[in-house]
């Protein structure tokens, strides 16, 4: 579970957060929903630990991630806005790296590594170097990274941006997955079609701050629209200094 | 799962710090630039080190062309007796000739030099050499140099023939002491091996140290490295400590490949009694493997702070000035050693690295003492890139 409040982060004058409030329950996949710029990405960074918060609190699992940003980490599995990969190191390198730094060694860790890889269907590239992977075999791969310590929270940062079908489905998969497996998912995307597929619960952001926050039915219902594509538009309008 | 004895954090230094290791070793072009330039310095010295002492040996074996040496049939005889003159006859034309580089050096005899020579005036005789030519300055010196030990020697049979003694002739006697031993002037000459193993130094750790803080970021690697939960101290150890493995392995190659050519030199012609052993060679790594800790946390430090990796390559460029400067500075103005210097990074080392050429290495306290200035300098460094890895300017580029 994560549970930010009043959240609030500052690039010199402009206010990029201001005031973020919203909680990601176990079981259930969150969307972080808002146009470019609105504060998405940052607000990410700050729950999975790399940027500090000027004001507000983060509670990752009832740890108080503002303090103990590190323990926190322990629970988090990020997909991060920029997600590069080592060029000459394979997939299977990859995700052991960052088994290992979370202390996974031996035979748990090969295994593990190796049913992320055939879950994601990467067995084709996993002893073959990241340099000539496609742009979809970089994000799954990024993916398997991020969940080799089978973390309790997952945090996406737009996963299905530039995929094609196969490989959004696949990353769609994903997500059920880990929804069924009782973990906290929350991932951010400008995608209507991605949010309304997917999410249980959906947090739209504008301008740094939350304009709206719950079901899909919901949106619809207090933006007025049938249509959650006009909801959005009304909404992250909302949000819109005037 | 847990492994006894090591504690979360250095276990985490050691994957860094492996995955490193394994990641650069795999950077073939890189791993062939670093080879190269840790293997020319030494090859090219070992090459013109091996000319000097063949130059100084055919300066012992020396041809002398004369010209009208039927003029002074008494000169060629004793020249013909020294050890290594070969005497032959002289070309037509001995100013064309040395000109044509054909001869470098022909003595002409003048016809009147005999007459000259028995009336017991100063006999004209001419040494055609081109003084530009630099390669050949050991025969020619050698040849004018057998002249005037002819001369000293019939001035000095002379003035017994008018019952004076030559001593009288020699109002100065010129006593050149020599204070230093042969091995350090033989470290004089070899100056420009500490050089090279404080090069090697910097050389060996550069490309791990930007690569591993410049290009993961560059590269996007960096965000999802710091998701992870390690200490930032334990990233940056493991990534110094790859790179200062890395110098230290080109320290080693550099040193060892310094030894091995140091035995093929023929440095007793060089007029040294130099030996060159292992001690040598473990006293240069002593001097010189702590350093790489400071040059791998320098150069780390500084391609943190760069804001690509272009730039850092181009820091990397201007660090490695320093030991050039220190080199440089130590070959034309000859350091005295005081025991201060032992306590500055790189010129400790490089004091040390002299002195064990020159054999007469100081005591282990000054390599304790040059070691412990680089550790605690590197531990500083290291702090200074931590706090770099926490700045969010830094991590997400400015």
């Amino acid at each position: 579970m994560i549970a930010a409040v009043d959240l609030k982060k500052y690039f010199g004058a402009v206010a990029a957060v201001d005031g973020v409030s919203f909680t990601a329950r176990d079981g259930h996949v969150t969307g972080l929903l808002g146009p470019n710029g609105a504060g998405k990405t940052t607000t990410l960074r700050m729950l999975y630990g790399v940027m500090r918060p000027d004001a507000g609190t983060i509670e990752v699992d009832h740890i108080d991630a503002t303090k103990h940003p590190r323990d926190a980490q322990a629970h988090l599995g990020v997909l991060p806005d920029i997600a590069g990969l080592y060029p000459r190191l394979t997939a299977r390198e990859q995700v052991r790296y960052f088994g290992e730094l979370h202390g996974l060694e031996g035979g748990m860790l090969e295994e593990r590594t190796t049913d992320l890889l055939r879950s994601l269907d990467l067995m084709h590239v996993a002893d073959r170097r990241s340099a000539g992977y496609s742009h979809g075999e970089r994000t799954k791969v990024a993916i398997a990274r991020a969940l080799v310590h089978e973390p309790q929270n997952v945090l996406l940062d737009e996963p299905t941006n530039g995929l094609d079908v196969m490989s959004t489905r696949a990353v769609r998969a994903i997500i059920r997955r880990l929804k069924a497996e009782g973990r906290c998912v929350l991932f951010s995307s400008h995608v209507m079609q991605e949010v309304s597929a997917l999410c249980d619960s959906i947090v739209v952001i504008a301008s740094g701050r939350v304009v709206a926050h719950g079901t899909p039915d919901e949106l619809r219902a207090k933006a007025g629209h049938d249509n959650l594509e006009d909801a959005f538009v009304a909404l992250a309008g909302a949000g819109e200094p005037r | 799962m847990k492994r006894p004895g090591l504690p979360r954090w250095a276990r985490q230094v050691r994957v860094v710090l492996v995955k490193e290791l394994v990641d650069s070793f795999r950077d073939k072009r890189a791993l062939a630039s670093i080879l190269l330039s840790i293997l020319v310095g030494p090859l090219i010295t070992g090459f013109m080190m091996n000319r000097i002492a063949d130059r100084q040996r055919e300066a012992d074996d020396v041809r002398v062309p004369i010209v009208g040496a039927r003029y002074a049939p008494a000169l060629v005889q004793w020249l013909s007796q020294q050890s290594g003159v070969t005497i032959a006859t002289g070309p037509g034309d001995p100013e064309q000739a040395v000109r044509d580089q054909t001869e470098y050096v022909v003595l002409v005899v003048p016809t009147d030099y005999a007459e000259n020579f028995r009336a017991s005036r100063p006999a004209s005789i001419k040494v055609v050499a081109d003084s530009a030519r630099s390669d050949t300055r050991g025969q020619v010196e050698r040849v004018q140099r057998l002249l005037a030990q002819y001369s000293a020697e019939i001035g000095a049979l002379r003035l017994i023939g008018r019952g004076v003694s030559p001593v009288a002739a020699t109002p100065l006697k010129v006593q050149a002491v020599e204070v230093s031993t042969t091995q350090q002037r033989a470290a004089k000459l070899l100056s420009v091996i500490p050089l090279m193993v404080l090069l090697a130094a910097f050389t060996g750790a550069m490309q791990l140290a930007t690569d591993a803080t410049a290009g993961e970021r560059e590269r996007g690697s960096l965000e999802a490295l710091l998701v992870n939960p390690v200490p930032r101290g334990a990233l940056a150890l493991g990534k110094v400590l790859a790179s200062a493995l890395a110098g230290m392995l080109a320290v080693m190659v550099t040193a060892g490949l310094c030894t091995a050519l140091l035995r093929f030199i023929p440095l007793q012609e060089l007029g040294m009694r130099f030996r060159f052993g292992t001690p040598h060679m473990l006293g240069l790594m002593a001097a010189a493997l702590p350093m790489c800790l400071l040059t791998a946390s320098v150069q780390s430090c500084v391609a943190t702070l760069a804001k690509s990796f272009k730039e850092a390559q181009t820091y990397m460029g201007i660090l490695i000035l320093a030991p050039m400067i220190i080199g440089v500075m130590g070959t034309l103005y000859p350091i005295d050693n005081q025991p201060w210097m032992y306590g500055v990074p790189l010129l400790g080392q490089y004091v040390l690295l002299t002195s064990v050429l020159g054999g007469y290495a100081p005591g282990p306290l000054a390599f304790l003492a040059a070691a412990v200035a680089c550790v605690l300098a590197a531990a500083a460094l290291l702090r200074a890139t931590v706090a770099l890895l926490n700045d969010e300017r830094i991590v997400f580029g400015r």
